[in-house]
């Protein structure tokens, strides 16, 4: 575990990306920053502006008007950034595969890091999927 | 006024042109009536009896498309709902009510785009929901609608 | 009536009295001063003035980036940005983030995260305005370090360098905001330039109670030394009510709550700062906790009497510091954030007001 992870995977700032979603996921993730899990004392913040982000968290099925604003807020986020697919909307459409308004599952917008399945999942879930997430980075960047 | 007054009134106002009145429970009533004369009882609802006009529903059904307008009472939580029946499919019209109340303007838009239905006199019938390269005459809401089969190995 | 100059060898400034039976001299006391660098001879009044002002170089540069300058203030800055943050936690009954969280926030910007310029932005001052940023903060935070360690180490009209320096940050953040060629961020900009407009006057009016007191000195180090050889200025009222308002005026300076109204998070997505990544943002955050480290080192200065690196005196003033970045935390953490039109009614109406009595007071001589 070089420097560039270690800094990268401690501190992470997220910004919040709904497409679509019911708000179910979005409630859950002002959940885990509540004092009960505190997703803060990992490092994760949320931030307002996508270009001071780490992460996208990626709620909801994305709609077809959302489809080309998804991909610029992808390409805004500067890199090294990380994308996570919350929930069944996220992971692939959920309930929503066969609606005429779902065109695309997230997966092939914008390539997602890290699935956190569930309706809504709840916050342990996240926090297990978020040291997944770590795992990840500290193997990836080291190829 | 308690629902019951709304429906005496709405009866004595227009005495044969009530097909069917209903009181779902404490609180909702459905009047059904010919779609013809949506906006005389709009203006009734609106303007003499005081209700707010909620929102607009469509379902497409074993009759016709059916558009449900819910006028509501905000004190006391009653929904009064004027079910319209449009028995052709194929070319369903009916007239606008935003003479009546221009909170209709944009639930209009939402039922031409995704029903098919005209709205007589609305000037402004743009999609509001459906992306921009959307098929013009392919209304998703309908029953004959089929989500096109992808294969989502491909791209 | 007769009356004579006297004069001793070593020169001396005296004011004679008309009675001839007496005459006083009033001179400052001469310490021999040795210029140890070339040849140890003792120096005369003017060479001891112009020996004690050419530092090398070298040493500025030492004082600018290393020692109290750049490194010093910004890695306490970044512990004390730690404090606030875990302070916050504690007071919601959350566990907060471990100590060394700011600095791996900083160096992930500064290192690892590529810097985006907007499409229409000027590209000049896009860039240029972090690092007028930081060099301002960095310089105000070294005059006022070295001064409040070594009283006697300022130069004349040094406290009114030091505001304008402190005018600096909030410049280039705004200008930045500006040049990002996007809505939002002039939006924060046009706030943080009339909350600019709104704290000045009463930040002014507090830094002259301090000047009157200490019998017109311009010279920060003047005004310690007068503190420390008698009571602390916020001991009177005119100081209290003054230190009061110079609080309330860094609340503003430093964007807390309740003036971050040009930074508002949720409302306008970080205002001008919203088009800056990587390493820019970086020496944005590095500013800031520069700030936030000399701010209460300012105000201490001011109006407690510094700190005396003498052992019985240190503690005292680590303890007063404490105290004031406290005060800055509880006001921070009980409060809403305010508009701007009602900020600059609290400005220019009671705080104003209340600037206006204290110099008033002051110059009474209370």
């Amino acid at each position: 575990m070089g420097l560039k992870e270690k800094i990268l995977t401690k501190s992470i700032y997220a910004f919040h990306l709904s497409s679509g979603s019911c708000n179910n996921c979005d409630i859950e993730i002002l959940d885990c920053l509540t004092p009960r899990y505190d997703i803060e004392r990992f490092g994760i913040v949320l931030v307002g502006s996508v270009k001071h982000a780490d992460v996208l968290f990626c709620t909801g099925s994305a709609n077809r008007l959302c489809i080309p604003r998804i991909k610029k807020l992808y390409e805004m986020m500067p890199k090294p950034g990380f994308v996570v697919a919350w929930g069944a909307c996220g992971s692939s459409r959920g309930m929503f595969k066969d609606s005429y308004n779902t065109g695309l599952p997230l997966d092939e917008i914008i390539p997602v890091d890290l699935y956190i399945p569930g309706c809504p999942p709840k916050p342990e879930a996240v926090i297990a999927g978020l040291i997944k997430l770590t795992d990840k980075i500290n193997g990836k960047i080291r190829r | 006024m308690t629902i019951d007054d709304y429906l005496k009134r709405i009866s004595d106002r227009f005495a044969t042109r009530v097909l069917k009145s209903r009181k779902n429970n404490g609180n909702r009533a459905y009047v059904d009536i010919y779609p013809k004369d949506i906006i005389e009882f709009a203006k009734f609802l609106f303007k003499d009896l005081g209700l707010r006009f909620n929102i607009a529903s469509a379902v497409d059904d074993f009759d016709g498309i059916e558009i449900l307008y819910h006028f509501s009472d905000d004190r006391l939580g009653t929904v009064i709902s004027i079910r319209a029946i449009l028995k052709e499919k194929n070319d369903p019209h009916i007239d606008t009510i935003t003479g009546v109340t221009s909170a209709a303007w944009w639930i209009e838009r939402e039922i031409h785009e995704l029903f098919g239905v005209e709205f007589d006199g609305n000037s402004d019938l743009r999609p509001l929901l459906l992306p921009d390269d959307w098929p013009k005459g392919v209304y998703p809401l309908r029953k004959n609608f089929v989500v096109p089969k992808r294969d989502s190995r491909k791209t | 009536m007769l009356s004579r100059r006297i004069t001793n060898g070593r020169g001396s400034r005296s004011c004679l009295v008309k009675d001839s039976s007496v005459t006083v001299t009033v001179e400052k006391p001469h310490v021999a001063v040795t210029d140890r660098r070339n040849g140890h001879r003792n120096l005369n009044r003017n060479q001891a003035e112009r020996h004690r002002m050419h530092m090398k170089p070298l040493e500025y540069i030492f004082l600018f980036l290393i020692y109290p300058g750049f490194l010093f203030s910004a890695t306490m800055g970044l512990l004390v940005g730690w404090v606030d943050r875990k302070v916050t936690a504690r007071l919601q009954w959350r566990v907060g983030p471990p100590w060394y969280q700011n600095f791996i926030d900083v160096a992930k910007l500064l290192l690892y995260k590529e810097t985006l310029i907007p499409k229409g932005a000027s590209r000049a001052v896009f860039l240029g305005m972090p690092a007028l940023c930081l060099s301002g903060a960095t310089l105000a935070s070294t005059i006022v370090l070295v001064v409040t360690g070594e009283p006697d180490k300022g130069f004349i009209g040094d406290i009114i360098v030091i505001a304008y320096l402190l005018m600096i940050p909030s410049l280039a953040l705004m200008l930045g905001g500006f040049s990002s060629a996007n809505p939002l961020a002039s939006l924060g900009a046009s706030r943080e330039m009339k909350l600019m407009l709104s704290y000045e006057l009463p930040f002014i009016l507090s830094l002259i109670v301090p000047v009157i007191k200490s019998g017109g000195a311009i010279r920060l180090g003047d005004i310690i030394i007068k503190q420390q050889n008698s009571a602390p200025f916020i001991t009177s009222a005119s100081g209290a009510i003054s230190f009061l308002v110079m609080l309330l005026c860094f609340q503003a300076k430093l964007g807390h709550i309740p003036f971050d109204m040009a930074e508002a998070e949720t409302e306008i997505i970080s205002g001008p700062a919203i088009d800056y990544s990587g390493r820019a943002l970086g020496m944005f955050k590095l500013a800031k906790a520069v700030l936030v480290f000399a701010a209460p080192v300012f105000i201490m200065s001011l109006f407690l009497g510094g700190i005396r690196f003498n052992s019985d005196y240190i503690l005292t003033g680590v303890l007063e510091y404490i105290m004031i970045l406290v005060l800055m935390i509880v006001i921070k953490n009980t409060n809403p954030r305010i508009r701007i039109d009602q900020a600059m009614r609290f400005f220019w109406g009671p705080v104003s007001g209340l600037s206006l009595i204290s110099v008033i007071l002051a110059y009474l001589g209370h």
